[in-house]
């Protein structure tokens, strides 16, 4: 078609690229990706669950955190298996409607100052507490490096 | 051999026509025909096109598996998440209807058929993936963890979108 369109001189050598199909392969290219690209890009908070019963009699439980968290967005902090066979327990009000998280984070920061070694937390929220809550709880506490995150059934 | 044709007669040099080829420094071909005044620039089109090519490959890709969200289901956020790296079975929550593997499942039978999933994968340690509405409450959870539990999966996994 090219040669036809421009050939005037049939004693030149002729070599013309016609860019045409060129651009209806970029104009199926591009339709291809937008239609097959990942716009939205899926995380996910990892947790560890305890298998059906087994809890072991009389073993050391490292020391870990529970974080309660209520209806209305209270939390309380309890730390458990301290060195020593200390407790220790905090309460942080809500903050209107939901978890005050500047102050949950302070918190959180003050505890791993604390105590370094505190690596296990588990979040023990009410039936009605929101998820998002919960995985935001969890995401503060992948934050300050716990490495053991889990989450406790009701009841 | 010299033809003549009435369609000369009025002929007109298309810009089209010779931009649409590339020719070995674009050298114009001599012609008295007169030149329209438009023209549509093929080359620099090619060029956007390209660009446009590249952006796609290059800022849609995704390095690890894809997973589909069920419609008007907002996933919470989260700024410490990983990458979903391997295929896991999935478990959606919506509205207080079970999906697994978009497969509806009774509250009553979600041990059992969680079990049987464990049962038939060949994975030692198969992860189950839970999609959730961050505006769920938190009972609607409580049956998947306990059923997970029993059924032997001892790592759970919370779809999220990662916070940037």
């Amino acid at each position: 078609m090219s040669a036809m369109g421009t050939g005037n001189n049939d004693k030149e050598l002729n070599f013309e690229l016609n860019i045409m199909p060129v651009l209806d392969i970029l104009s199926v290219l591009i339709c291809f990706l937008l239609l097959t690209a990942v716009w939205i890009q899926i995380g996910t908070i990892d947790t560890r669950q305890a298998i059906g019963d087994n809890s072991v009699a009389g073993a050391k439980n490292p020391p870990s955190l529970w974080i309660t968290v209520n209806t209305q967005g209270a939390v309380q902090l309890s730390l458990r298996d301290l060195p020593g066979a200390k407790t220790h327990e905090e309460q942080i009000r809500s903050a209107g409607r939901g978890v005050n998280w500047a102050v949950l984070e302070q918190k959180l920061q003050a505890l791993k100052a604390k105590w370094p070694d505190l690596k296990t937390g588990v979040v023990r929220p009410e039936a009605q507490a929101s998820y998002g809550d919960v995985i935001r709880i969890m995401d503060k506490l992948k934050q300050f490096e716990f490495e053991g995150v889990g989450l406790s059934p009701l009841g | 051999m010299k033809t003549s044709s009435f369609v000369n007669v009025e002929k007109r040099r298309s810009p089209l026509s010779e931009v649409q080829n590339l020719k070995p420094g674009m050298k114009k071909g001599k012609s008295k025909a007169a030149t329209l005044a438009m023209s549509l620039p093929l080359t620099s089109l090619i060029d956007a096109f390209s660009i446009i090519v590249i952006y796609l490959l290059i800022g849609t890709q995704n390095s690890g598996m894809e997973s589909s969200i069920p419609a008007k289901m907002n996933l919470p956020l989260a700024e410490h998440s990983v990458g979903l790296d391997k295929e896991t079975p999935v478990l959606s929550i919506q509205k207080g209807v079970y999906r697994l593997n978009d497969q509806v499942v009774p509250v009553k039978a979600l041990t059992e058929k969680l079990s049987e999933l464990k049962s038939k994968s060949q994975e030692k340690s198969l992860e189950l993936l839970v999609q959730a509405d961050q505006e769920m409450k938190y009972e609607d959870l409580d049956p998947i963890l306990r059923a997970s539990s029993q059924s032997g999966f001892e790592k759970m996994k919370f779809a999220v979108v990662p916070a940037r």
